[in-house]
């Protein structure tokens, strides 16, 4: 592209057509002052700050949205623009209350800033009030207008960053402010309190409001945020060596200045009064306080003896989604060398394994295939079984920009209603548990009308005929009556996705927590290839619940796989590590988490050793779990909190939170993240890292490494595509996602759309018809809500998202709610074969006959306890997405 | 005076929802579309704003936006005569000031405002363009010059029998 060469500031520069001044000017380090303007933002000149004078004619022109014309002479300071400037800021001030001494925003006020750079302070215009302080109960956000300059901001990152659209101009002239529709309170819009406006704000007019702490920042350290697996950049502010605030990061490739109400004020659970302090040890069925040298003897001393009268496989280990990839890729190597057992599976067993095993079955790549900007430019986006909008607010906020602003298709796919179903062009409801009967009759529509990618099917994969075969049964009219989903609209969006120039297909646990999971995650990654559109364009994503819930897979705590996915029974694997490590592997594979509460009632396990998890609360039949567990000779949990589990526990290890560690963290995406230490670890608590360290160490066989970035090298040797990602690299922008060239076939992503293993497989999946239990005809589906996330052990612990949340109710169709004679806020009991609990009803119109809906944590007690447990053969991952039930009154 | 009929649009809101969906997905159409609800109930009905979003696939509070930004645009019932009195700078200096005061006077109500009967909204304008009639008033389309006192007794003293 050409150049256009103008003169800035008396030098001569080069710019590419439609480069705005302010842009240029900022590449060269030129300053021009702006309140209005965001990289993330679509430009509006609103503040009229950056008024620039064209030397040639005079003119001032509002330079972030001027683009550069050739032969420009700009001068950003010439006396002209000076004086306007201070106009303007006058202007601004005078309508601004002098509040500066007690408003919080303090020095990080931009009107401030500028107005002190520019040396304004008392002015000669007459000064214009606009009191305009809205009275709003929430405990996330509050909004003084009075301190509103009208640059828009809030408006825009609303609409165009989270495309939420809950806030908006209302009036004009000098009555214009932002406003929510028919100017209620926000926790009565459509607000979801994800505190992007509050970041963007460059006044004090939108603040967080119940800030623990009231004071500035004074230091702002750059990590990871904890709860999902998008993995937002969050900038966490301290003070007084206490974490007071959290931004998102402005930059960042995968929030992009935003966060969720989770990320922006979730993260206080880091210094609730209930975190552990120190180790504990049960003595004579009481805790008592101990150091850690006791506490490390004794849980070495525990699980030594039970491997000394028992043998090492009576052992097992459970880690963590929630812990670094470092930490995981420790507790394996303990578990495998140390305590001499592949007994060790992590909490992504719940939820996302089914993508492991589905995947690695059909394109050979475990995982996500594309990053956050291949989905946000792809032209069709096919959303099943997952509410991003909860489980993943950056993929939602990917998703609604492409389809609202991008110009893409999407069709959700969900018996439930969710808010991406607004932005959608279609909504298909089909009856749960049919997905795929839906994805194989849309694959049959598609390869019927010969409407596939026959150039990609026949080159990059194998197994199409039997495949094709297979899909006989699946016509449209079979599906329809299956699915219940017109049959103009299964031939509808089948064409949409065959003529797409790029799909994307984004997955949750309402496709993989279902004991056919892996089935239909073979049925999307069919789909996916059938239309060419994996790895190559578009992709599949499989979103993840926890934050690490990829890394945890990748360093091998699972127990068929060392890490790296390398397979413990092939022996040319275990050489690998047995010559890295100095000893011999077990080589027979372990038991996955649910087998392992088997094994134990089985007698056949006896010690366990759980980091960071919480299986009382999150495996079905948590009565049973709790019973289990505490049958065991030992226990050892690892936790911030003295969870349910951790109340079982023989020895309780207190562990640190995200932000007293560093480490690395992986996204669904595959992009490893890097996480910084921000405080100190509360009391005598420790990373998980060095607890296990110092377990080796107690059992006499020390780990040799000293640092998280020792950890990191080893991981980057022996995970092939972990490699290229020196730790300190791990902060580059681009490196983590580019396809790396290394002519092996493992890397990272796939390689210009070929697949590792050279092909692609399509692998035949059935549907099979589940007959509902005579006597419980509701079908409740389990999911997660906005202010609760999981089970809860760490949201419940955030006041501000505690004290909002009002602890979950069962939603319930209209009309079913009319003919069991329930209405709003009654209270009910569900009933299902294997249990029963108790909740207050909500009617949710939306919601399809015949179904329920709860949280994971209803009124504190988990919602698990209605389901069997049901395993998915291949995944091992139990069935927890929905079960049948009945409904009464209480 | 009892109150009428104080918050119904002229039409039934299935009638405007009918309306709604002529335009569907016709993001442009969203001026032409809620002026056409304003000629038919009389007003914009603030409820039809979240589906007049949903069927243009716009934000309610963007529509709410425009809906408030035009003066022509109003979100609350008008009443069957829309009285518009002159405050332009020919009718101020030949008292439109006093003629605003007794139009208030004899219908009750303030500027903006509308009477309780639903009879009569009261606004005022910045030039009616008959400056040589100045003070001028209009009602509804019809324009009223040379205003005095006695003749906005007869314009408005004895509505209520209407």
């Amino acid at each position: 592209m050409d150049t256009i060469t103008i003169i800035l500031n008396g030098v001569e520069v080069s710019g590419y057509p439609s480069t705005t001044i302010l842009d240029l000017a900022r590449e060269l380090g030129v300053n021009i002052p702006t309140l209005c303007h965001d990289p993330n933002l679509a430009s509006t000149g609103a503040c009229r700050l950056c008024l620039v004078e064209d030397e040639r004619n005079g003119a001032l022109l509002a330079s972030c949205v001027t683009s550069i014309t050739p032969g420009m002479n700009i001068n950003t300071n010439s006396p002209r623009v000076i004086e306007h400037r201070k106009k303007i800021l006058k202007l601004l001030l005078a309508s601004h209350p002098d509040s500066c001494l007690v408003c919080d925003k303090g020095n990080r006020c931009q009107l401030r800033q500028l107005a002190a750079q520019m040396g304004i302070g008392l002015n000669e215009f007459q000064r214009l009030p606009q009191n305009d302080i809205i009275e709003e109960v929430n405990p996330f956000i509050e909004r003084d207008l009075s301190k509103c300059i009208m640059c828009g901001k809030c408006i825009r990152a609303d609409q165009e960053l989270v495309v939420e659209g809950a806030i908006d101009y209302i009036h004009r002239g000098s009555l214009v402010k932002a406003a929510t529709l028919n100017e209620v309170p926000l926790e009565k819009s459509e607000c979801t309190f994800c505190g992007t406006c509050v970041a963007i704000c460059p006044t004090g007019a939108i603040m967080e409001k119940e800030r623990a702490y009231t004071g500035t920042v004074t230091n702002t350290v750059t990590t990871v945020c904890p709860y999902c697996g998008c993995g937002c950049t969050i900038l966490l502010g301290v003070k007084d060596g206490k974490v007071i605030q959290a931004r998102p990061a402005e930059g960042s490739p995968v929030n992009a200045g935003t966060l969720c109400v989770r990320g922006a004020y979730g993260w206080d659970f880091i210094s609730s009064s209930e975190r552990l302090t120190t180790p504990l040890i049960r003595e004579n069925g009481e805790f008592r306080e101990a150091t850690w040298e006791e506490a490390l003897a004794a849980v070495a001393e525990g699980l030594g003896k039970i491997k000394e009268s028992s043998g090492p496989d009576s052992l097992a280990v459970y880690g963590s989604t929630r812990c670094t990839n470092e930490e995981n890729y420790v507790l394996q190597r303990f578990t495998r060398g140390i305590l001499g057992t592949n007994n060790i599976d992590n909490g992504s067993r719940l939820y996302s394994s089914a993508s492991l095993t589905g995947l690695g079955a059909t394109i050979g790549y475990a995982g996500t295939t594309g990053s956050f900007d291949v989905l946000e430019r792809s032209k069709v986006i096919i959303v099943i079984g997952a509410n991003p909008e909860i489980s993943a607010p950056a993929v939602a906020y990917a998703i609604k920009r492409a389809a609202k602003y991008k110009g893409a298709e999407l069709c959700v796919i969900d018996p439930c209603f969710t808010q991406l179903a607004r932005f959608a062009r279609f909504w298909l409801q089909p009856k749960v548990g049919t997905d795929i009967a839906l994805l194989n009759g849309l694959a049959k529509v598609i390869i019927d009308k010969k409407k596939f990618d026959m150039e990609f099917v026949s080159r990059m994969t194998d197994n199409f005929r039997k495949w094709e075969e297979s899909l006989e049964r699946y016509t449209t009219d079979y599906v329809k009556k299956v699915t219940g989903i017109p049959a103009r609209e299964i031939q509808q969006v089948a064409q949409l996705l065959a003529e797409a120039e790029e799909a994307s297909i984004v997955y949750g646990n309402g496709v993989t927590q279902y004991a056919t999971g892996t089935d239909a995650v073979i049925a999307i990654a069919n789909l996916a290839m059938l239309t060419g559109n994996a790895g190559r364009l578009g992709g599949i994503f499989a979103l993840q619940r926890e934050n690490n819930a990829r890394g945890a897979c990748d360093t091998g705590a699972l127990p068929d796989f060392l890490p790296g996915y390398l397979s413990i029974t092939e022996p040319q694997n275990r050489q690998k590590f047995e010559e890295k490590w100095g000893v011999k592997l077990p080589s027979a594979a372990g038991y996955s988490a649910l087998e392992m509460i088997e094994k134990i009632r089985e007698g056949k396990l006896k010690g366990m050793l759980i980091m960071g998890e919480n299986p009382v609360e999150s495996f079905p039949q948590p009565a049973q779990v709790k019973e289990a567990l505490s049958s065991l000779d030992f226990l050892v949990v690892a936790d911030m909190f003295l969870s349910e589990t951790a109340r079982l526990a023989s020895v309780v290890l207190p562990a640190a939170s995200f932000a007293e560690k560093e480490g690395t963290f992986t996204n669904f995406e595959g992009r490893v993240q890097r996480l910084h230490k921000v405080t100190e670890p509360v009391g005598n608590s420790l990373p998980d890292v060095d607890i296990l360290l110092g377990l080796a160490e107690a059992m006499d066989s020390p780990l040799p490494y000293s640092s998280s970035q020792e950890v990191m090298e080893e991981i980057e040797e022996t995970v092939p595509f972990y490699r290229h990602l020196a730790f300190g690299e791990a902060e580059k922008k681009d490196s983590d996602l580019a396809d790396v060239d290394d002519g092996g076939t493992a890397t990272r992503r796939l390689h210009k759309g070929l697949f590792p293993s050279g092909f692609g497989r399509f692998s035949p999946v059935k549907y099979i018809a589940a007959l509902p239990p005579e006597g419980y005809p509701l079908t409740l589906v389990v999911g997660s809500v906005r202010f609760s996330f999981g089970s809860g052990g760490r949201s419940s612990r955030s006041d501000r998202m505690s004290r909002f949340y009002n602890n979950g109710c069962i939603e319930i169709n209209s009309t079913d709610a009319v003919k069991l004679g329930i209405s709003d806020g009654d209270k009910v009991k569900v009933k299902s074969a294997h249990g029963e609990l108790e909740g207050i009803a909500s009617i949710n119109a939306d919601l399809h006959r015949g179904m329920l809906f709860a949280p994971v944590s209803l009124l504190g007690s988990s919602v698990y306890k209605l389901f069997a447990t049901v395993i998915d053969p291949q995944s091992k991952t139990p069935a927890i997405k929905s079960c049948n039930v009945r409904l009464e009154r209480v | 005076m009892t109150k009428l009929q104080q918050k119904k649009p002229k039409i039934s809101m299935k009638q405007i929802e009918k309306i709604i969906t002529e335009y569907q997905g016709k993001k442009w159409a969203l001026i032409p579309l809620v002026q056409k609800i304003q000629e038919q109930a009389g007003y914009i009905p603030p409820e039809t704003i979240p589906i007049i979003a949903r069927h243009l696939g716009l934000f309610p509070a963007q529509v709410q936006g425009v809906v408030t930004f035009y003066a022509q645009l109003y979100t609350t019932p008008r009443g069957n005569n829309v009285v518009r009195v002159c405050r332009g700078t020919a009718c101020h200096v030949r008292g439109g000031k006093s003629i605003l005061k007794l139009v208030k006077q004899h219908l009750g109500i303030d500027e903006g405002e509308t009477t309780e009967d639903m009879e009569y909204t009261l606004e005022t304008v910045a030039c009616i363009g008959v400056c040589a009639l100045a003070p001028n008033l209009m009602i509804n389309k019809e324009t009223h010059g040379n205003m005095n006192p006695k003749k906005v007794a007869r314009l408005f003293g004895k509505s209520e029998k209407e």
